[in-house]
């Protein structure tokens, strides 16, 4: 008896001691982290806009979040877009919330600051407060439009579907027609060598400038990839074995509307990205379209 | 125990040569056929492995003698999973570079058979000194197979070297999958074997 108690007193001793230890190491590395994860996100969403050190963004860039949550309202299911509205000269979120055959119901402003509403728990607060309490609320997704001035530049989706292990994490990038403008992979557990070749050029950027018809319609085929495209998608430059400008466009208008060319070995992480990106292009392009009905209708002053 | 203490610098090249986790105590099998696919992917794991070894070395060598010896295995999973966890955060938070291409590695070391080996063969009979000399030629022998394995199938399977192209074409497609570790294992274990006999036959000579 005595001995076991020993024991358990020696193994909660370790353990709590393993807590503290990971506690405080999190603690202070949390806000570094979160803040690496924001402007890795940052570089990589300038960088699909196609801006760099060489070429910073514009000043007049400005980048507007969309949330998207599904309620649960006494049985029916509603869906609450936050939507950043300009009051008066300020910033700020509304909540829209619409049935989902696209039916207005009802709008709340939200006391939420801007910044504040990148932190999930901070939007929840602000949910919370205006919905009735025995509404159900999960966090759906989000969207973030890209507006330099008065034009819109793209949109950037950050996007999440099973791979072949586990969940791949990626943002895709359209232009205002629905055209994608780029894909880059943000996270992903698939094997080194096979599924993980999904973040080379050679891959992702198979789906850029495939126009939003195209895109409905694309498949994944099992063939090599032919050496002249693998070239233009690398984009070396020209001294590196790569192609001139010229020839560059020419094979890029040649395999504009080719399929993607599945990586060997690892046709099923290539469908899940490819059937990932076209999920969620077609269903932003149907929410956005029936989201800007109902700002239209509501005469909200959105900010994008 | 053993007949006499061993030195520091014999301990480091245990590790590395008489004992290396892969091909002469066939630890830590799964790392060796699933992720040494590429050089780099070995060193990258490699240097998580070294980290976490050092660490939870020198961490049970110190408290050895506090552990109750029915539960040092739950000790030894927690002492690791604790390390695991702090590199983890800390890479992620202070090297964000590093972390990108090593997260998926770092999280996977708790789960590593030749950290708990070491630290019930070595750590927790011997004091911290010896176990951090343990923990560094064990870690660089883990990375020194990695390599060499992720050498041979990188070349064989992509046709490169830590990213660059030097045959210009894909040899044999096969050594990239998890199938072909198990081969390559198995070869490095025969050569490995066959040089320790063909060096005792001329140290007899």
């Amino acid at each position: 008896m005595k001995e076991i108690f020993r024991i358990t007193i020696g193994l909660t001793i370790s353990c709590l001691v393993a807590a503290v230890i990971m506690g405080s190491v999190f603690a202070i590395t949390d806000k570094a982290k979160k803040h690496n994860e924001h402007v890795n996100v940052q570089d990589t969403m300038l960088g699909l806009l196609g801006f760099n050190k060489d070429k910073p963004a514009p000043r007049d860039l400005r980048f507007f979040s969309i949330y998207r949550y599904t309620l649960d309202d006494s049985g029916a299911t509603r869906l609450a877009y936050m939507v950043p509205v300009l009051d008066g000269g300020k910033e700020k979120y509304e909540l829209v919330v619409i049935t989902p055959a696209g039916e207005f119901v009802e709008r709340f402003p939200l006391k939420i600051n801007p910044e504040a509403a990148n932190e999930g728990h901070e939007r929840e607060l602000a949910l919370r407060s205006v919905l009735r309490p025995s509404t159900g609320l999960s966090f759906a997704d989000s969207a973030i439009l890209a507006v330099k001035g008065k034009e819109r530049l793209a949109y950037l989706l950050p996007s999440e579907f099973p791979g072949f292990k586990t969940f791949i994490k990626v943002i895709l990038a359209l232009d205002p027609m629905f055209t994608v403008i780029g894909l880059e992979i943000m996270e992903h557990e698939e094997d080194p060598g096979l599924g993980a070749e999904i973040v080379q050029p050679y891959f992702k950027h198979q789906f850029r400038g495939k126009s939003f018809d195209r895109l409905r319609e694309l498949k994944v085929i099992k063939e090599p990839l032919p050496d002249e495209y693998k070239t233009a998608l690398e984009k070396k430059a020209p001294d590196k074995g790569g192609l001139s400008k010229a020839d560059l466009e020419t094979l890029r208008d040649k395999y504009r509307d080719e399929d993607i060319y599945a990586i060997t070995g690892a046709t099923i992480s290539s469908n899940a990205v490819t059937s990932g990106v076209i999920n969620a292009a077609k269903k932003f392009s149907y929410r956005l379209k029936t989201l800007e009905k109902v700002i239209a209708a509501q005469r909200l002053a959105v900010s994008f | 125990m053993k007949a006499r203490k061993k030195t520091n610098s014999e301990l480091f090249f245990n590790g590395i040569l008489n004992e290396n986790p892969i091909f002469r105590l066939a630890l830590s099998m799964c790392p060796a056929v699933g992720i040494s696919t590429t050089v780099m992917n070995g060193v990258l794991l490699g240097t998580a492995v070294l980290f976490v070894q050092v660490f939870s070395s020198c961490t049970i060598a110190a408290i050895k003698n506090y552990i109750h010896p029915r539960i040092r295995i739950p000790t030894y999973t927690l002492t690791i999973a604790t390390w695991v966890t702090v590199i983890d955060l800390m890479l992620a938070a202070y090297v964000p570079e590093a972390y990108k291409e090593m997260g998926i590695f770092v999280k996977l070391i708790v789960a590593f058979a030749i950290i708990t080996m070491r630290l019930e063969t070595f750590a927790c009979r011997n004091p911290v000194g010896a176990s951090f000399w343990d923990g560094i030629g064990m870690g660089l022998g883990f990375t020194f197979g990695m390599m060499a394995l992720g050498l041979v199938r990188e070349l064989l399977g992509m046709g490169t070297i830590l990213g660059y192209d030097v045959l210009g074409f894909r040899p044999l497609l096969f050594f990239v999958l998890p199938a072909a570790g198990f081969f390559c294992v198995g070869l490095m274990m025969a050569i490995f074997n066959y040089m320790e006999i063909v060096y005792n036959r001329r140290k007899k000579v």
